[in-house]
């Protein structure tokens, strides 16, 4: 198992760097020049001319890509051309406030797409059943960008339930319950895609495994039908285990819209914003560590799965 | 499935149902308690910005988020040697004193001695004085001092493109030479602003921004990236304390958001509000206050192909679209009509420089004078979003169906806004199309020789006429403000002939304020005088 991980471990680094050089080349072909958006209209041609030799723009590719490598592994992403601070902190910082936002939307996701798969797959007709197909539907569907608006819209500024926007009371304090009031609605956008997926996978897992022979088996024995769900549902472990992996992953990455409505001040909203004013040093070592940071997640699944089945221990 | 376990089932599913139930109580139980933590308590002013982060806190390098960060940021945290005068909103804002109390050119404007203010102090207590501006005039400007910054050397751009060298007289007396007369300068120093040499020292250049020290109305209480940056009142101000006690930015760059945080009273100004949302807001009683400011928003020509080297068919289109249906219906009112190349708000404005109007006929003859009885294709570079530009999508569509109906056919051509300032800033329009949408200024008066000179790198129409090349460097050795206004006007005439752009709209500048917030008067400016306003 160890070494099974280890493995796995040595596998990010070849990833990871080339997700680097996929990114660097990307951003280089995209037109845009940092100096330009840096500098604004005010800005002479002389000072972006400086600007860019300052920041070793006019380097070769290769060479800008070395010089970044060599000073990222050392942990030094270097500085934000439109911040003017040290990349590393910014980058981090955004990472937590994303990890936060992550893990609360795809803890609900877990709950909700349990719920709605078992419910759905262990009674296909029924109106219960119905409107959680319904709901798996819709939420698959939905945009994420249209259903924040409307809950900020009608929960947060009509109702006055809970916070429009941000991640704390501008005012200071607050504490674990002003954080948690923050994440209610951006955590329920970005879990509905993920609840939905889950409890689509769910329903077809827990309707394959209770046509399987076992469980007609284990009732025949007499089994309590608390103690063949138990059975049953651990079958259902693996591949379930895969989907919740995938879309955790997946949300650290897909809540850019979710960050950017609800002004979360998270990676997605940090990268998004960087393209704009391509500020390539953030841009770089913000995917870097979303790209980390999902390997990292499969890792655990695929660590997770090893314990639940041990098949594939190997 | 087998039927005998339809029981257990149905418990199950209500227990799913009253999980459900105590779920949502506890959601809505701590919502509850989240709305009465959320709002602005006391005498503070909650901004709700455009920016998606909290622009950066060192002097000139606040206008990298944008001009956003000049208003909120470079103006609080810092004074200029010279500012406008933001207290009134029937006028357009003059040049007044800030640390210099008075300043006097030489004959031919290329040597001026600024007075200082005295018993100034930056908020960290050190003394405001000439060393202290010559410290920062060389973090600006001198390449050889050990505080030179690059970055806000670039970033200062048209502000210190006039300074040449400066000395100190004595402790409170500063002279600056220019690269010629530069009769402009008192106005393009108003954002060059003063840093604590001590913090600037203690911190360096980069940890500075971390822990801003000025002379300014407001003092530097925290920031949280991405989240807040809180700003408290100065009580050792100049010119006296500010009304409002603490002053909060935040960054909320969706308009949708940003109008429901205000209607929520997590804050209590916002800028910019959806043009939509307008006429709701202002029936709930929010202050939706609008103002003229040095704003242009039009269409550039590309004048060195076909059709648009032919003037007739340049001035075709400014009689072809119907601008006030477009302020009426699409902008709510946040903008005003341009019928010329002089916003209302700027001190060249004279109602002669309003030379065009809604006239489809007319526009229908130009352009058949011009060769084009039965119109023509054009196509169309615009941005869809950034600083300035309004709501570009629709806009352009309004004016794509008005000039349709002369005959002119658009293709619009969307492009984000990074890669369009990239090509407009090497003189250049994005494809090669045939004109560019983009919102432009002369707040700076250097910018008309930016847009229209000959010799202007980022001229990216290529208009070129000798005589108003003439009239903008004659205007850098004029010093009476009026008499080098009247000088703009002139080329603003001269333009109207020439109709290097189909002028569109002046923005108004919207902003909400909630009614508990008092006293704030709107200048006819991008900037804002924080200063006199109250919260209560």
């Amino acid at each position: 198992m160890a070494g099974y991980l280890g493995r796995r471990l040595l596998m990010t680094i070849p990833i990871l760097v080339g997700v680097s050089i996929v990114i660097f080349i990307t951003i280089k072909i995209i037109p845009g020049d940092p100096v330009a958006s840096m500098l604004g209209p005010t800005g002479s041609p002389e000072a972006r001319a400086a600007l860019h030799a300052r920041l070793g723009l006019d380097d070769p590719l290769p060479v800008q890509y070395f010089a970044w490598l060599a000073h990222s592994v050392t942990g030094d992403f270097g500085t934000s051309l439109a911040r003017h601070d040290a990349v590393a902190p910014i980058v981090f910082d955004a990472l937590v406030n994303t990890l936060i936002l992550t893990l609360a939307a795809g803890a609900l996701a877990i709950v909700l797409g349990l719920l709605i798969g078992a419910l759905t797959g262990l009674r296909r007709t029924g109106i219960a059943a119905r409107i959680g197909n319904a709901f798996a539907l819709f939420s698959i569907s939905v945009p994420q960008y249209s259903i924040g608006l409307l809950l900020i819209i009608y929960l947060a500024s009509n109702a006055g339930l809970f916070p429009v926007s941000g991640m704390h009371n501008p005012n200071g304090g607050g504490g674990f319950v002003d954080l948690f009031n923050h994440l209610i609605l951006p955590a329920i956008t970005a879990a509905l895609v993920p609840a939905g997926i889950i409890a689509r996978m769910f329903r077809s897992s827990v309707l394959d495994v209770m046509s399987m022979d076992f469980v007609e088996a284990l009732t025949a024995r007499g089994l309590s039908r608390a103690r063949v769900m138990r059975h049953a549902f651990h079958n259902t472990v693996p591949s379930l285990l895969t989907v919740a992996g995938l879309q955790i992953g997946y949300l650290l990455g897909g809540v850019v819209f979710v960050e950017a409505v609800f002004a979360w001040p998270g990676i997605g909203l940090l990268v998004y914003q960087s393209i704009t004013q391509r500020d390539l040093p953030v841009i770089q070592a913000g995917v870097l560590v979303s790209a980390f940071a999902f390997v990292l997640i499969n890792l655990v699944v695929d660590a997770l799965h090893g314990l639940v089945d041990p098949r594939i221990r190997t | 499935m087998p039927r005998y376990l339809t029981r257990r089932r149905r418990r199950r599913f209500t227990l799913f149902g009253a999980l459900l139930a105590t779920l949502s109580l506890l959601v809505s139980a701590c919502g509850g308690s989240a709305t009465s933590a959320g709002g602005a308590g006391g005498n503070t002013l909650i901004i709700g910005m455009t920016a998606s982060d909290i622009p950066v806190l060192d002097t000139g390098l606040a206008q990298g988020q944008g001009y956003e960060g000049l208003r909120f940021v470079g103006n609080q945290l810092y004074d200029g040697l010279t500012k406008f005068d933001l207290t009134k909103d029937n006028q357009i804002p003059k040049i007044i004193p800030d640390l210099a109390e008075s300043w006097t050119p030489n004959a031919d404007l290329t040597s001026w001695t600024f007075k200082l203010r005295p018993g100034v102090t930056f908020h960290d207590g050190t003394p405001w004085n000439a060393d202290a501006a010559i410290f920062n005039f060389d973090r600006y400007t001198n390449k050889s001092s050990p505080q030179f910054y690059q970055d806000l050397n670039a970033q200062g751009g048209l502000s210190i493109a006039g300074i040449k060298a400066y000395k100190k007289i004595d402790d409170l007396t500063l002279q600056i030479d220019t690269n010629g007369p530069w009769a402009y300068l008192p106005s393009d120093l108003a954002t060059v602003y003063f840093g604590s040499p001590t913090a600037i020292k203690a911190e360096g250049n980069q940890g500075f921004a971390e822990k801003p020290v000025g002379t300014g109305p407001f003092k530097f209480d925290s920031l949280v990236r991405g989240q807040r940056m809180v700003m408290v009142a100065n009580d050792q101000y100049w010119a006296g304390r500010p009304k409002v006690d603490k002053v909060i930015l935040r960054p909320i760059p969706d308009p949708t958001a940003r109008t429901a945080a205000l209607r929520s009273g997590e804050v209590n100004w916002i800028e910019v509000p959806p043009p939509d949302d307008v006429p709701s807001l202002k029936s709930q009683g929010f202050q939706v206050l609008t103002n003229s400011y040095n704003h242009i928003w039009p269409w550039v020509y590309n004048m060195t192909k076909a059709p648009f080297d032919n003037v007739k068919v340049r001035e075709a289109l400014n009689w072809a679209i119907n601008r006030q249906a477009l302020v009426d219906n699409i902008l709510k009112g946040t903008a005003e009509p341009a019928l010329g190349y002089v916003p209302h708000a700027d001190a060249a404005y004279e109602p002669a420089d309003d030379v065009y109007g809604y006239d489809p006929a007319k526009a229908k003859q130009l352009l058949a004078e011009a060769g084009y009885p039965n119109g023509f294709t054009m196509t169309l570079s615009y941005p869809t979003s950034g600083s300035g530009n309004m709501v570009p999508t629709p806009m352009n569509t309004a004016l794509q169906a008005d000039l349709a109906a002369v005959g002119v056919k658009v293709e619009l051509k969307p492009i984000e806004w990074a890669a369009m300032l990239n090509d407009f800033f090497t003189g250049k329009i994005p494809d090669n199309a045939d004109a560019l949408n983009i919102s432009l200024s002369y707040q700076q008066e250097g910018f008309w020789r930016s847009w229209f000179g000959s010799d202007s790198a980022i001229n990216a129409g290529k208009y070129s006429n000798p005589e108003v090349d003439a009239l903008f460097a004659k205007a850098r050795t004029v010093l009476d403000d009026s008499a080098r206004a009247s000088l703009y006007s002139q080329a603003a005439k001269q333009l109207g002939k020439d109709s290097p752009w189909l002028v569109v709209v002046n923005d108004r500048n919207p902003r909400v304020l909630a009614s508990s917030v008092h006293g704030f008067v709107q200048a006819q400016s991008w900037f804002a005088d924080l200063t006199q306003l109250s919260v209560g």
